[in-house]
């Protein structure tokens, strides 16, 4: 429990604000700065800050540690750092599809292609951001002139 | 505060807010772009394949998304390329761009859907176990007549609208390879999809077909007749019929080049339909060889 609302309530809300973000990520037209700013920078900062008061209240007294997988199960078993790790993953993982969607962006790589390797990376993160990488580098490989 | 006032990182902040200056990818453009995370799975799956010792139908749960990656990718790069020999102002148009969009979203649909069931270890083709995989199958239906019928868009501008300075051998040859490559595939592979499966007949009585044992990287039965082999020689016309051609433009008479069209999409027809008919026979391509 915390401020009066159990990890599972917490769970939740911060699913709930990920895919808000990995919704408008996908889904939303780019026109809109303030719109985009949220899965860009508000949602990553604030999921980030639950992240920051879970690791704050509750990592020091928790058992185990980084230093082996065992010690990282041990850790996981304090309920409280492990909803700190899965916000973790939400944080990061959105905060990178931000960074794949404005860069693919730049890149001129049309929405379409966007959004299977945004929802990529939205369900199984680290695959989505291989795609993106593998298919920006070869674009930028085969050269913008050649295919115009 | 005036603009100038705001400080450069401020300033560079606020361009990764903008729109990504709404440069839209021109059709070509665009289908090399859907090619590219369809190769970009290939080096996964492969990896997937030497690691992972789940099978369906006998051989690697890997081996099918590896297959359509290929020759998805293969068919948005080809489209790409002989989208050159369009006019230009069809090939740039107005309409060309909503139909490099489609191809490109029913490819990606296709291969990602084929590897999410492969990864999982369940068949995406004829999977109409429950209502939701029966629907995804319809649509997997949809898709791949888009991308084939948007293949012979392509075809018949080729030949209609053909940009200038095109050989009549690549002219004739993508032109008619992509319309006749396309019109043999929805005859095959829509026989095919009406099936309950790929096999035709079964090695024995009480013998289930398998996939085990197949063909090197096309996996077609040696038993039984596999309807795989047909859809292959259709579907890859698109792509030899304009090599044929453009290696006519250089090689040979310009008085010769239809009539080499012609014999090579004979020839293309003839072998569709010749595997076409030994499968339904429930034979298999090349005989037990």
């Amino acid at each position: 429990m915390l401020f009066g609302l159990t990890w599972e309530g917490w769970f939740s809300i911060a699913g709930s604000l990920a895919m808000l973000g990995w919704a408008i990520l996908i889904l939303a037209p780019r026109r809109w700065p303030a719109l985009n700013a949220a899965p860009f920078y508000l949602l990553p900062a604030l999921l980030s800050g639950g992240y920051a008061v879970l690791i704050l209240l509750y990592f020091a007294d928790a058992p185990g540690g980084f230093d082996s997988l065992a010690g990282v199960a041990r850790l996981f078993e304090s309920e409280p750092l492990l909803l700190a790790g899965w916000i973790h993953y939400l944080a990061f993982d959105l905060f990178v599809g931000g960074w794949i969607a404005r860069r693919a962006d730049a890149a001129g790589i049309s929405r379409v292609v966007q959004a299977p390797i945004l929802a990529t990376t939205f369900m199984l993160g680290p695959i989505g951001l291989l795609l993106y990488l593998a298919s920006e580098g070869a674009l930028r490989a085969a050269g913008r002139r050649a295919l115009a | 505060m005036s603009r100038a006032a705001v400080s450069a990182p401020a300033a560079r902040a606020a361009d990764a807010l903008r729109p990504g200056a709404d440069r839209p990818a021109g059709p070509a453009r665009l289908l090399v772009q859907g090619a590219l995370p369809m190769l970009a799975l290939v080096p996964l799956c492969l990896i997937a394949l030497a690691a992972d010792e789940r099978t369906l139908n006998g051989v690697s749960v890997w081996a099918k998304p590896l297959k359509f990656q290929l020759s998805v990718a293969l068919h948005l790069l080809t489209l790409a390329v002989l989208l050159r020999c369009v006019a230009p102002a069809w090939a740039k148009g107005r309409a060309m761009r909503p139909l490099a969009l489609a191809l490109v979203g029913a490819g990606l649909f296709e291969i990602a859907y084929i590897t999410a069931k492969a990864a999982a270890g369940e068949a995406s083709h004829f999977n109409v176990d429950d209502p939701f995989h029966a629907a995804m199958y319809s649509l997997m239906g949809v898709g791949a007549v888009t991308l084939v019928a948007g293949a012979a868009v392509i075809g018949w501008l080729i030949l209609r609208r053909p940009a200038d300075g095109l050989g009549p051998g690549l002219r004739l040859g993508a032109g008619w390879g992509l319309i006749l490559g396309a019109g043999a595939t929805l005859i095959v592979a829509g026989y095919l999809s009406s099936q309950g499966g790929h096999w035709v007949g079964a090695p024995g009585a009480d013998v289930p077909p398998t996939d085990a044992g197949g063909r090197p990287i096309v996996g077609w039965s040696r038993e039984v007749g596999d309807l795989r082999a047909p859809h292959f020689f259709a579907t890859h016309m698109m792509q030899v019929l304009p090599l044929v051609g453009w290696a006519a433009d250089r090689l040979a008479p310009r008085r010769a080049r239809p009539h080499i069209i012609a014999l090579a999409a004979a020839t293309g027809l003839a072998l569709v339909a010749g595997t076409f008919a030994q499968a339904l026979a429930g034979a298999p391509f090349l005989g037990r060889l």
